[in-house]
């Protein structure tokens, strides 16, 4: 909010330079962010929060600067000539609502002048960005800024029945306000109606119809308390936001309502020359219940940690308006009519640690009892799997969890518990608005963005949360790791192989249980060369080449293999390592050509050597693979190479070969096999 | 008959050996054509190997070898060189033909591929650390919240100004993305009585986007909660994490700000990393950058989660990671870290 400093100043009875006052007023909780120089004076840009509106106005402000500074308020005064004619006896005032309008005060100004407002109020609305109009409706912008109590000026003559009632807008009642927009209200708004129609939205803006205007000569002036949740709630629905409702939804101080009425039209009539009728209209509904509450002084200072005397409370707390009186080491205080933010003991410890100063507290460490600090298992699996996708060569992404649709449907999804996804409400931007079922479209988009940049080599991963409408309309939330390679790596071309070989190697790493390739895919993955992912009967993750279509979607001209991984079947954590005795005795390497067909699958193929061989093989490992040339098509030749070793002596050259001899015999009674 | 193309090659290798004598030229050219790298009958007879049934392969690959050993001691030998039979150490004797050229060591090296973590992680790293060693537990919760745990539970009932201040995604059932990490404080302490010691990294979403908006981004909150905790303690643990977290010269400053969960609340502003407060672009000439928001824990909250406020006190606070990663490593725009470029991760590596 704009504050002119010297407005500001002149509220107390010393102040001191500008920069105190900036220093000051930032150490008790309004942060200037912005001073700007005027002709003879600053103007500042001071962050008000939401909880005071009692500051959203020069007095209010000066109050705090004035318990900041150890100045004094200068005392509000109004010098009120009043006419002889009586205000109830020109305009009536009806609450049908007192619920949403605990008060209302009015006060009528009769034969006033359209003229302009002089100099000086025209700078200082300009100063706070208040464009000046006239004299009148100046004035009630110059008393919200100086006393944050929002006014409205009424054309007494264009209130039919010169009538005032306060009661909700009747379904579908119809009104302009002073912007020019015809509005549609409904009874869940308050409106300031005349005998006929509504003339103003409550707290809000007024009516077109009852404007101020050149020609006027009899004014109504509004000073009047609105229900904070009405008229949030009406600004929020018809997508208003005015100076006026800022300060209403906050809570605005109802005893002001009374006293902003006077000096507003002491002013209208010194400037506009007219005769203010005797009296107010005051409408009064207001709840008396005092706030008061007791503390001690002791239980303050436990609490901030800080050694405080109770002469600096009571001087705070009566600075502040809070009327405190000393009871040995108890206060015992009323909060003040402008503080609707303070109900509590709490709110009074804030009030008095700010003013000593968050600054004056002693910075003490806690004294707690030792205890290591544990990290949730989902972190510890995330960290695992992002150290493991770093450790195997990739690079971290991070994209939006909210996608186009389209790139949902095209992207298909790995089977989650559960179904739809989930849409946003009120997203951002179309493309932006269904949560991600799936990595891929966010990591295909950023695959897009560096490939077009002429990257050579791309390698990314993406680690995050998928979601999903559950099937029971809960929402789903999975991790997911999911990574992206074209182009190199290491030197070569990315391959089928080279995918699988990071997969292979981030699931080891992330403590994934023993993952089964099996032939298949997805509608992103390419036929010939796409993989699923299993665990047992549940499929965990896919991995492959992507197919033509997302492709041609994502604008992707070269290969691009890509993976996505769901780490719910990880644990996070590998089970201690079980020690093997380290072999004594020399292993032998025994190579075997193994012509077979195509539909034998390699695991396939292993899982029998394993099956049939003796005992005595350690391991066996893919050393060559043939196909075409000689060999028919349906055909392939395939090296194994396997490690005899016996654990308890060396093994003969002989006896390896006798094991050869005899599991190739027992494959060829198995599979159709022949050996070169 | 691949044996014997290996008996052949010996023979055309020692006539070969023999015409050069001792001329170095002669010599280089009976070593390029039989050992060189490009095209000497070694590489094209090691080639052969892979051609041959396997149990061939063996016995050719064993006389391949014993070739390879002969040509190679015969070629040194003929220079001058004596090799070391065990070690295989080569020593020249006065000729003034080197045996091999040295490398040219400033050659970069061949390096295993890299990977790198995003900054934003990195600097969530960094702060799980520093709270690790004081004792916290790092805690998870969903992202995916109610409107019970991301506001009401924190002070923040329906309609509350507050609510302007955290523009917030709706999903359907009365869901919405959480808008900060603090819905966790609220299940955590739901779930467990004090003492409670936490920090809770996460991913938060706000209705929002412009060079220092992101609709997404990143938190990471803390709670400690136990019998008289006070103001001046959770003064001293943030200056203890800030310092941490920046350098041990930074100098802290709390100044009163509002938070509806937190009472009193305060804005934390470090001394500008950049200028030593001289006043720079990044402080806007003020000194300070605004890091953190804190506070006491508000008894409505305690209420609302089932903690005696009587008996206990507590403090939260809640730092953006993002923000750090963008001060500590000087990146311009918010959005930018969100847009998968791998050269923005890869400096990191």
């Amino acid at each position: 909010m704009k504050f002119d400093l010297g407005w500001l100043c002149e509220l107390i009875d010393r102040a001191p330079d500008p920069d105190t006052v900036a220093e000051r007023l930032t150490a008790c909780g309004f942060l200037v962010e912005l001073r700007e120089r005027a002709a003879d004076g600053e103007v500042w840009e001071i962050e008000v929060t939401t909880n005071r509106p009692d500051a959203m106005s020069h007095r209010g402000l000066a109050r705090e600067l004035a318990v900041a500074t150890g100045a004094a308020l200068r005392p509000l005064t109004v010098e009120l000539t009043e006419d002889a004619e009586p205000a109830a006896a020109v305009a009536a005032v009806e609450v049908a609502e007192p619920k949403l309008c605990s008060r209302y005060v009015a006060r009528v100004v009769r034969g006033v002048a359209a003229v302009a407002s002089p100099g000086w109020l025209q700078q200082r609305l300009e100063r706070c960005g208040v464009r000046p109009i006239n004299a009148a409706v100046d004035v009630t912008n110059y008393v919200l800024l100086a006393l944050g109590q929002p006014l409205h000026a009424f054309d007494l003559a264009l209130l039919s029945g010169r009538r005032i009632v306060v009661r909700r807008a009747a379904p579908g009642e119809r009104l302009t306000t002073l912007d020019g927009e015809a509005r549609e209200l409904d009874p869940t708004m308050l409106v300031i109606a005349d005998a006929e129609r509504a003339v103003a939205l409550a707290g809000i803006m007024g009516g077109a119809d009852s404007e101020i205007s050149p020609g006027t000569s009899d004014l109504l002036i509004e000073s009047a308390h609105f229900d904070p949740l009405t008229v949030r709630r009406a600004a929020r629905r018809l997508g208003m936001h005015t100076e006026a409702s800022h300060r209403f939804e906050r809570g605005c101080d109802p005893e002001m309502a009374a006293t902003a009425c006077d000096v507003a039209a002491a002013m209208i009539a010194t400037l506009c020359g007219g005769r203010v009728c005797q009296g107010r209209i005051d409408v009064d509904a207001r709840p008396r219940t005092p706030r008061t509450m007791t503390f001690s002084v002791a239980g303050l200072a436990r609490f901030a940690g800080l050694d405080i005397a109770g002469a600096d409370v009571l001087r705070i707390l009566d600075g502040l308006g809070f009327a405190p009186r000393a009871d040995g080491d108890r206060v015992v205080v009323t909060a003040p009519s402008h503080r609707v933010d303070i109900d509590r003991v709490a709110d009074l410890y804030e009030e008095v640690i700010r003013h000593v100063g968050y600054g004056a507290v002693p910075a003490r460490m806690p004294v707690l009892a030792t205890s290591p600090g544990h990290r949730h298992p989902n972190w510890e699996l995330v960290d695992r799997s992002r150290d493991a996708a770093v450790a195997v060569g990739l690079a971290e992404v991070m994209t939006f969890a909210f996608i186009d649709p389209e790139d949902d449907a095209l992207a298909g999804a790995l089977p989650l518990p559960g179904g739809p996804p989930l849409p946003i409400a009120n997203p951002l931007a179309r493309t932006q608005s269904v949560m991600r079922r799936s990595l891929l479209p966010g990591l295909l988009a950023g695959a897009r963005g560096n490939l077009n940049r002429g990257e050579r080599a791309l390698a990314i991963f993406e680690h995050g949360r998928v979601f999903a409408a559950g099937d029971d309309g809960a929402p789903v939330e999975r991790e997911r790791l999911a990574l992206a390679l074209a182009g190199l790596r290491d030197g070569a071309g990315v391959s089928f192989a080279a995918l699988k070989g990071v997969v292979e190697e981030l699931s080891d790493r992330i403590g994934l249980p023993q993952v089964e390739w099996r032939r298949g895919g997805a509608p992103w993955l390419d036929e010939a060369e796409g993989a699923v992912l299993a665990v047992g009967d549940a499929v965990i993750g896919l991995a492959g080449l992507l197919a033509a279509g997302p492709a041609a979607r994502w604008e992707l001209r070269q290969p691009v293999y890509a993976a996505e991984l769901d780490l719910g079947a990880a644990t996070g954590h590998k089970p201690p390592v079980r020690f093997q005795p380290v072999p004594r005795f020399p292993s032998v390497v025994a190579d075997m050509t193994v012509e077979h067909p195509t539909s034998l699958p390699f695991a396939a193929l292993v899982g029998t050597v394993r099956e049939l061989a003796t005992g005595l093989v350690e391991t066996v490992e893919l050393q060559a693979r043939f196909s075409g040339g000689a060999l028919p098509e349906d055909r392939v030749r395939t090296t194994l190479r396997l490690v005899y070793r016996h654990p308890e002596r060396s093994l003969t050259q002989d006896e390896v070969n006798a094991a050869q001899a005899e599991l190739k015999a027992r494959l060829a009674a198995r599979h159709e096999v022949s050996f070169a | 008959m691949s044996i014997a193309r290996l008996d052949q090659a010996r023979a055309d290798f020692r006539a070969a050996l023999a015409a050069a004598g001792r001329d170095p030229e002669a010599l280089e050219r009976v070593r390029v054509a039989f050992a060189g790298q490009r095209s000497g009958l070694l590489r094209d007879l090691a080639a052969a190997l892979r051609e041959l049934p396997p149990e061939e392969k063996r016995d050719y690959g064993r006389a391949l070898n014993e070739l390879k050993a002969e040509i190679e001691e015969a070629l040194a030998a003929a220079r001058g060189a004596v090799v070391d039979a065990t070690t295989g150490a080569v020593t020249v004797t006065g000729l003034k033909a080197t045996v091999r050229a040295p490398v040219d060591v400033t050659l970069p090296g061949r390096r295993p591929p890299r990977g790198a973590e995003h900054p934003v992680q990195l600097v969530r790293r960094r702060v799980e650390s520093i709270f690790l060693r004081m004792g916290y537990d790092v805690e998870d919760g969903p992202e995916v919240e109610d409107d019970w745990h991301n506001f009401e539970a924190l002070n923040i009932p329906p309609d509350h100004p507050a609510r302007d201040d955290q523009d917030t995604f709706y999903l359907p059932g009365g869901m919405l993305l959480r808008t900060h990490t603090s819905p966790v404080q609220a299940r955590v302490m739901e779930r467990r009585q004090p003492p409670i010691r936490i920090i809770v990294p996460g991913r938060v979403y706000r209705r929002d986007s412009d060079l220092r908006h992101s609709p997404m981004f990143h938190q990471v909150e803390g709670l400690l909660v136990d019998e008289g905790i006070t103001f001046g303690h959770l003064k001293a643990t943030l200056e203890t994490f800030l310092r941490a977290l920046f350098s041990e010269e930074v100098a802290v400053r709390l100044r009163p700000g509002y938070f509806p969960f937190t009472e009193p609340s305060a804005e934390v502003d470090i001394s500008c990393i950049f200028c030593g407060q001289a006043g720079c672009g990044v402080c806007s000439r003020s000194g300070w950058i605004e890091i953190l928001g804190a506070g006491m824990v508000d008894p409505r909250v305690f209420e609302a989660v089932g903690i005696d406020p009587e008996r206990y006190t507590g403090f939260a606070f809640g730092l953006g990671l993002d923000r750090v990663a963008m001060l500590v490593h000087g990146i311009p725009d918010l959005r930018q870290m969100f847009e998968g470029d791998q050269r923005l991760t890869r400096q990191f590596a």
